[in-house]
């Protein structure tokens, strides 16, 4: 993937860089809004990562200009502020996903994963399919290897947004946010019971597992 | 020249400014009233003069100038108020009580003349007094002259003249007294309003205007200026709170982290050991250490703020149900009882994600010390005071009367559960969100001790009807 990393701070644009790269990414890095903008315009990006705040142009501006002038990318917002208003703002700009400076690495990994593949799938499908597993979204059905799963309406969410981004890790805020719509860390660890609650339907009675735990990160469903 | 305070106020200037405007107004008057007043005196005087003029002539039509001569000495030595004076063709003087006529020079047309007559007054002293009068050709050739004194008119003028003059220095006097007198009580009223602010720029927060109790607009502003300061305050001791409770929950686990990292380097150094274990624990720290200050950031800005940002309306059942749905699993796997129970039919005023994540971090605490085989409720409804109440009753040990209070304070966790993992802020945002929506945090006794368990803990969030 090719990735436009648009932020003022260069030690943090430096792990940034390093550690996408080591993902098997490749990356061009920009140190201000209007640099970013100029470097968003000649080159074509699978994704870009937005700082807010940066000197001669900031994130919001940046992002609307490139809305405006049609460009489509999509964007991940980095913000060491994580007040509501922020999210808002950035999420109104055009940015399609937010997240709050510091974060853990494989979090913002997980994100950029989950943006470029938003991309990919953009079609209305309304058969998913991972494997043995098959999602009607229609009728609301899920099957293994032919076999009927029974699920409840939020375990259902929450295999649909793990297949969607089947092969991808994501991670327990990340589930928190697009499967229960709430912005914060709940202290203990509830979504790990739904995971394995979830495991437990469409895994038992398999061979092989395919609701991974990552280590770090959070969860994956692999083929 | 500086001028006195008093007069540098806006109220005496006002008052300068108005009594202007009276005074030329009470000018203006006072020339209508002289102009309405002695023109009036002096048509009235005429109209007199011409119906003497008139019953004379027709004495004299009617019975000669021997008869008019007999009617001018017996009207002079009456009361009538008249000045007669009866001349032949050439304007000599045949009778009357003047003797020579003030008309100086007569062309036989009807003429008025203004002049004056000289009397005596009680004292027996020469006095002049103005008069008028009208001459005319009799229709036998001889001339007739009929005057009035009008002085007593001209006196009754200048009385009106004279009393109103006194009325307008009266009110200039009284105006300018009044001016002074209130500009002296509007400037005292902000004198105090002037005296806060400026306490308050020199530093002092705690300083409040007067409120006189008058419930006049100073007090009003009075009033207003310190709400303003009030919220002012709290909010610089929020921030201050803040700044003090950030350094002391952060300080030991920055300590700790340091220490860590030292040791690892020591080791590396030392060229024995992978430090690999001892960065994940690193990274491991600074993630709480962001959670903390995160929460701290979160409480600090809502007792700020004193309000919770973009409310909107909806149904706490709906939220609870949100909620319950994502503990239920959790209780379950723990072995825990999970109950709950909705009201319908409610609605509340407020922001949805604070309002989700002070429920979640009191089901938190819930599930965290209750232990297995217990229960937790959840519970929605409508107090009776119309007051909308989110509770969580759980059968864990509970917190002692004593303590209650000290648990929702900021950073405070009970001795005895130091070892349960959390930062410890959990109820205090609890209480933050409560108070931003106007609302409290109630602590009270479970369901009691039931086989050694208990007495748990029900902790309430009560909201005001929206």
């Amino acid at each position: 993937m090719r990735i436009l990393i648009v932020e003022d701070d260069l030690e943090a644009a430096g792990v940034m860089v390093r550690g996408l790269t080591e993902a098997g990414h490749d990356c061009v890095s920009a140190a201000d809004g209007e640099e970013g903008l100029k470097a968003a315009r000649d080159g074509e990006f699978d994704v870009m990562i937005v700082d807010r705040m940066m000197p001669k142009m900031d994130g919001v501006t940046l992002v609307e200009t490139l809305r405006r002038e049609g460009d489509r990318t999509p964007v991940l917002f980095l913000s060491a502020l994580g007040e509501v208003a922020d999210r808002v703002d950035g999420l109104q700009a055009g940015a399609d996903d937010y997240l709050v400076k510091p974060y853990a690495f494989p979090e913002l990994i997980a994100r950029i994963e989950a943006l470029a593949r938003r991309r990919d799938t953009g079609s209305v499908n309304t058969l998913l399919r991972v494997g043995e597993l098959e999602m009607d979204l229609i009728a609301r059905t899920v099957h293994r290897a032919g076999k009927e799963i029974d699920l409840q309406p939020r375990e259902f969410q929450l295999l649909e947004f793990m297949m969607r981004h089947a092969g991808q890790s994501v991670t327990r805020t990340m589930l928190l946010e697009k499967v229960w719509h709430y912005h914060f860390d709940p202290q203990t660890n509830v979504i790990d019971v739904h995971i394995s609650r979830l495991r437990s339907k469409i895994d038992k009675g398999f061979d092989r597992p395919m609701l991974q735990t990552v280590r770090g990160a959070g969860y994956r469903l692999d083929a | 020249m500086r001028l006195p305070r008093i007069f540098r106020t806006t109220p005496f200037r006002l008052t300068l400014l108005f009594l202007a405007l009276f005074a030329s107004a009470a000018s203006a008057f006072l020339a209508y009233i002289y102009v309405a007043t002695a023109g009036e005196a002096t048509r009235r005087t005429d109209q007199e003069i011409r119906r003497e003029m008139r019953s004379l002539t027709d004495v004299y039509d009617r019975a000669g100038v021997d008869a008019v001569n007999q009617s001018l000495i017996e009207r002079a030595a009456s009361e009538r108020p008249f000045l007669y004076l009866l001349m032949t063709r050439n304007g000599e003087r045949i009778s009357g009580s003047i003797e020579e006529s003030p008309v100086e020079e007569f062309t036989g047309e009807p003429a008025w003349a203004t002049f004056q007559v000289t009397d005596l007054d009680v004292q027996g002293r020469e006095v002049k007094h103005p008069a008028r009068g009208l001459q005319q050709r009799l229709s036998g050739g001889q001339i007739l002259f009929v005057g009035a004194d009008v002085g007593a008119d001209e006196a009754y003028v200048a009385k009106i003249v004279n009393a109103l003059r006194g009325a307008v220095v009266l009110v200039v006097v009284l105006g300018l007294a009044g001016g002074i007198l209130v500009s002296r009580n509007v400037s005292r009223a902000m004198a105090s309003l002037t005296d806060v602010v400026d306490r308050v720029r020199g530093g002092e927060l705690g300083a409040r205007a007067h409120v006189r109790g008058t419930r006049d607009e100073f007090d009003e502003l009075a009033q207003g200026v310190n709400e303003m300061l009030d919220r002012l305050e709290r909010s610089m001791a929020g921030h201050k709170h803040a700044g003090d409770a950030i350094a002391h929950d952060l300080r030991s686990p920055l300590t700790r982290l340091r220490a860590r990292l030292e040791a690892a380097y020591l080791d590396v150094e030392a060229g024995k050991g992978d430090p690999r274990q001892a960065l994940a624990q690193a990274l491991e720290d600074t993630d709480g250490v962001l959670k903390t200050f995160g929460a701290v950031l979160s409480i600090a800005r809502l007792q700020a703020a004193g309000q919770a940002p973009d409310p909107q309306v909806f149904d706490p059942a709906e939220l609870g149900a949100d909620i319950a749905e994502l503990y239920e699993p959790l209780c379950e796997d723990k072995d825990i009882d999970f109950a709950a129970e909705f009201a319908q039919g409610l609605t509340i005023r407020g922001n949805r994600e604070f309002l989700a994540q002070a429920l979640a971090n009191i089901l938190d605490n819930a599930v965290k010390y209750t232990p297995a085989g217990g229960a937790i409720m959840l519970r929605v409804r409508r107090r009776s005071s119309g007051e909308v109440e989110f509770s969580v009753t759980d059968t864990g040990p509970g917190v002692p009367e004593h303590d209650r209070e000290r648990v929702i304070q900021r950073f405070v966790r009970l001795e005895n559960s130091r070892n349960e993992p959390g930062a410890g802020l959990g109820l205090s945002l609890v209480a933050a969100v409560a108070e931003a929506h106007g609302g409290r945090l109630e602590l009270s006794e479970g369901p009691g001790k039931v086989d050694d368990k208990g007495p748990g803990l029900r902790v309430a969030l009560i909201l005001p009807r929206a």
